[in-house]
């Protein structure tokens, strides 16, 4: 892998803040997350369902559902404030410089037009291509995203392709106008084990031709160890870790974390020795805890941790592993 | 591990008939499961992996006798179960229990906690309306929830607490065996362990038999006893856990088993893979002989049309491949 | 992707069925709530009409014909002089009375086809569809005025000969020969969409893991229907009748209005409106009362409808 240029970041978001309409009036659902991407950076946002990951990457083309609103922060692509553009200037962003890929390919497709049309459609608004260049590329795409037989699969829709299939063809819509980051939220989840690998293996070469950057948002942080350079952890909508692969499997730091890691059955346990397992369930929106979102699940919780929310703070030895927990940080004093 | 076999599976087939063109006119057949045998030990776990669509789920439904059985046979308490009709099959239906995968549609939305898991006890008149309560309590505790959740609604919960209710009213009957259908894979990964945790300890306390049906081999390597592959609607490979994750034979199972990613980034960035071309044939049309044939890769000539002899090549350890010498040294 | 578990109790929070999830929604939406007072007021003023009239809707007095509204006539009166008010309020019980009847029979016809064909499926299914569909293709109003024109004549004749035998008054009220085609006529092209929607319903439910559930306890046929189909079912039905009973209404006063629905002296929003057409240039008011009222109901059934829909079936929330 080359080294990517982790110092000036393609994307910067700092403080986002997201708030939910409930009955009970707003409530936070994403609160302040700080998160950068690296120029030719994949990065893996990992969290189970509920803790804002996907809401925080709709939010930076501003796609989320009605009820949704961003309440604060700044999400700067490129040098510019994705939250303060114009429509028009946001549309050339949206498909042109990020590229998404949903995670149900059936329903992110539209099943009335031919996948070829569907392909073309970016191409002709961002790049002004002609029809048949448009085409051409299209073809390109496809033999890229390795469908066999693209000359006559460009006319197909999308009911006459395998899920496997149509999640490459959202891809290569993803892909299309040569985007510096693709997004692609749980991508593999509605797809079997074997399809699940080829479409990992493909975008892990596609980075290495084309060196875009990636973010990978995921809920199965085995999957992500080996495609990502990077992992962001995320608890009820903040960061709580901020790691290297590498060094997040080998020093997983925060007890959300480590919870996570050690639920995962791994190929050496016993037969039914019982997993370890976080009790308790995440909080709601609009019932947030005062402090550290995690405090009431975890098991090394100290007054503190119910007083005050940590912040996000670099290791000495290792500066780009960060850490939200209190108890983290002082052993971290104390070590040092 | 129990040597008797709780229910004999023996050359079960579903077969679906699925009306096509805009007036049912053309009739097509889903060969969703085909000639599948096994036995399923007392008090062992039995997993059944395969990608979707390959009749594990089928299976589960078909030998439970919630679809009909097209032919073959099940054999619990000796009687062969998927002949019978509703009526004679109700005396079994106490002892063979199933929880399945979404947690939202799992329990009837209408209905409290109380009401749910007091269903099957008033029904086949376990208890009496005024030990109730009680029992209820009791069942509750038994999946983690505290009493007072049988005041509740389903929407109330989350999807772990859900699927707990769901194991309680299984449990309700006092069953002997439960299909587990998917039963975490909807789950977080932090509540799934919780889940794994509790079918572990009800399986400890009161002596179940599981069928197992999951897609996740991981959390299938985490529990099974005995561990049976898949694909489009035969069994591939059947053996001990220790046998198919450490010397599987089927190349169906080694595809498969290579493409599980371990939370391992030095192992994962370094792991070749076996990584399988194409995407599983429909099972409206399954190809002649070996029905892996089509993405095998060593395909032979007779796979193309021969279907290979499902043999026991090594004690407990089955395989369905020609490609695989009559005996392999365990 | 919505927060998965954004309903999660709190201990302290009561428990919460969806019949009352959705009463707490009903009562949020103001249109729905508006909608629902004004169904209630005019259900109330046909309830208790003969002890809210001014005036007896029949009889007439030639002195004060065609009035425009005053304090002794709120409505006016018509070209006989009678009280235009009294006449809308009867007009209410006529509209109450056949959209109530219709819509039970309607949906109990539906609701039994529907139900037997999703539950039974096969051969029954393709039958009673391919007949629900049969209906549902002829004309209404082409149905409506082909039964009453053909019928009419010979039930009313019938009724007369039975009158000759018998010499029983009953016999010689025809406004039960009205009633009983309007009612008849109406119910029978009102029956199909009940029947395919329950049918829909049963057949989406039939399929869910709770009914599989249910099976696997072993609980017999009638109990899952009773305890597991059936309370899951009624929420889209409930809408759907709501929406019903104010179609009803429509329909009555279009058929009285081309006079194949109730007739004169009887009175129905429909022929109130028809009479009032003609002289609506000269006395507006004869059209202008009887349409408001009918456009009112409309709009509080539709409101309703809506905010029932809403209630029952959120959308985006689990």
């Amino acid at each position: 892998m080359t080294a990517p240029a982790y110092n000036k970041p393609l994307l910067d978001v700092r403080g986002l803040t997201i708030e939910i309409e409930t009955r009970r009036g707003p409530a936070v659902i994403v609160d302040g997350i700080n998160l950068t991407v690296g120029k030719g950076e994949t990065v893996g946002v990992v969290g189970e369902s509920g803790c804002g990951k996907s809401l925080t990457m709709l939010s930076l083309v501003r796609l989320l559902p009605n009820k949704i609103k961003v309440r604060g922060g700044t999400a700067v692509f490129d040098g510019r404030d994705l939250l303060q553009m114009s429509k028009s200037e946001l549309r050339q962003v949206r498909g042109g410089k990020i590229g998404f890929v949903f995670q149900d390919p059936m329903t992110s497709l539209n099943p009335v037009m031919r996948i070829g049309d569907q392909l073309c459609e970016p191409l002709i608004y961002h790049r002004d291509m002609k029809k048949a260049d448009a085409r051409k590329r299209a073809i390109e795409l496809l033999k890229l995203v390795g469908i066999p037989g693209p000359e006559q699969r460009i006319d197909a829709y999308p009911h006459e392709l395998s899920g496997g299939m149509r999640q490459r063809v959202m891809i290569a819509i993803g892909l299309a106008c040569d985007p510096e980051l693709l997004i692609a939220d749980e991508p593999t989840t509605a797809l079997d084990v074997t399809i699940q690998a080829q479409i990992v293996d493909l975008v892990k070469e596609l980075r290495r031709k084309l060196g875009m950057s990636v973010v990978w948002i995921t809920h199965d942080l085995a999957l992500i160890a080996g495609l990502v350079d990077r992992v962001a952890v995320l608890y009820a909508g903040t960061v709580v870790e901020d790691a290297p692969v590498g060094e997040l499997f080998k020093r997983p730091t925060h007890p959300y974390t480590r919870g996570l890691l050690a639920s995962i059955p791994k190929l050496s346990d016993e037969r039914a020795s019982r997993l370890s397992s976080i009790g308790g369930t995440p909080p709601e929106p609009g019932r947030r805890p005062k402090g550290c979102p995690f405090a009431p699940r975890c098991g090394l919780a100290e007054p503190i941790c119910h007083e005050h929310v940590p912040a996000l703070l670099s290791f000495a030895e290792e500066p780009r592993h960060r850490v939200a927990c209190f108890v983290a940080q002082r052993q971290m004093m104390e070590a040092a | 591990m129990g040597a008797q076999p709780l229910l004999k599976v023996e050359n079960l087939v579903k077969h679906f008939v699925v009306k096509l063109g805009a007036f049912g006119e053309k009739g097509a057949t889903v060969y969703a499961v085909d000639d599948v045998s096994f036995d399923i030990m007392t008090g062992e776990t039995l997993s059944l992996v395969g990608e979707s669509g390959c009749g594990k789920s089928t299976t589960g439904f078909t030998l439970l006798n919630l679809q009909r059985a097209t032919a073959g046979k099940v054999i619990f308490e000796g009687e062969n179960i998927v002949a019978l009709d509703e009526k004679r099959m109700r005396p079994y239906r106490r002892a063979l229990q199933i929880v399945f995968q979404d947690p939202y549609s799992t329990l009837n939305p209408r209905m409290t906690v109380g009401e749910v898991v007091g269903e099957p006890i008033l029904f086949h008149k376990l208890a009496t309306k005024a030990e109730l309560p009680e029992r209820i309590a009791r069942l509750l505790a038994d999946v983690g929830l505290p009493s007072r959740f049988a005041q509740r609604y389903p929407h109330e919960l989350s999807g772990g607490q859900r699927q707990r209710v769901a194991i309680a009213r299984a449990l309700a009957c006092q069953p002997k065996f439960i299909v587990c259908d998917e039963a975490i894979s909807a789950l977080d990964v932090s509540v799934q362990a919780q889940i794994i945790n509790l079918l572990l300890d009800l399986q400890q306390k009161y002596g179940l038999t599981y069928l197992f049906i999951a897609h996740d081999l991981a959390v299938v390597r985490h529990i099974s006893d005995r561990v049976g592959v898949m694909y489009l609607g035969r069994l591939a490979e059947l053996a001990t856990r220790e046998q198919l994750f450490s010397n599987p034979l089927h190349p169906y199972t080694k595809a498969l088993l290579s493409a599980v990613p371990e939370a391992d980034p030095e192992l994962e960035q370094t792991r070749r893979r076996q990584i399988l071309t194409g995407d599983v044939p429909s099972p409206l049309a399954p190809p002649a002989g070996c029905r892996f044939h089509t993405r095998c890769p060593i395909a032979m000539d007779q796979c193309r049309s021969v279907v290979p002899e499902w043999r026991e090549v090594v004690p407990g350890h089955h395989v369905a491949c020609h490609a695989v010498a009559e005996s392999v040294p365990g | 992707m919505a927060p998965a578990n954004l309903t999660a109790f709190v201990d302290e929070d009561p428990p919460v069925s969806l019949w009352r999830d959705a009463w707490h929604r009903l009562f949020r939406n103001k249109l729905a709530v508006a909608g629902l007072v004004i169904v209630i007021f005019l259900a109330l003023v046909a309830m208790f009409g003969p002890w809210l009239t001014p005036y007896d809707f029949l009889t007439q007095n030639l002195e004060v014909r065609n009035q425009a509204p005053s304090l002794a006539h709120l409505f006016g009166t018509d070209d006989l002089g009678r009280d235009v008010l009294s006449r809308v309020i009867y007009g209410t019980r006529t509209a109450f009375v056949v959209a109530i009847v219709v819509t039970t029979v309607a949906v109990a016809i539906g609701v039994a086809l529907g139900a037997i064909a999703g539950y039974y499926g096969g051969l029954l299914d393709r039958t009673i569809m391919w007949f629900t569909d049969m209906t549902m293709s002829v004309p209404n109003l082409l149905l409506v005025v082909v039964i009453n024109a053909s019928l009419k004549t010979p039930v009313t004749a019938w009724m007369e000969a039975q009158y000759q035998a018998t010499l029983n008054p009953f016999y010689r009220q025809t406004v039960w020969v009205d009633f009983l085609l309007v009612f008849g006529s109406m119910a029978l092209i009102s029956w199909p969409p009940y029947a395919r929607l329950v049918r829909a319903q049963v057949l989406s439910i039939r399929g869910r893991p709770y009914v599989t559930a249910a099976r696997a306890l072993g609980l017999t046929n009638r109990l899952i229907i009773m305890r597991y189909i059936v309370p899951n079912a009624v929420g889209p039905l409930i809408v759907s009748v709501s929406a019903g009973l104010g179609t009803a209404m429509v329909l009555e006063s279009a058929f009285s209005f081309l006079g194949v629905g109730v007739n004169p002296p009887t009175p129905s929003w429909g022929n109130m409106i028809s009479d009032g057409l003609r002289v609506w240039q000269h006395y507006p008011h004869l059209l202008a009362a009887p349409a408001a009222v009918l456009g009112l109901a409309t709009v509080a059934f539709s409101f309703l409808g809506d905010g029932l829909n809403d209630a029952l079936n959120p959308r985006g929330s689990k």
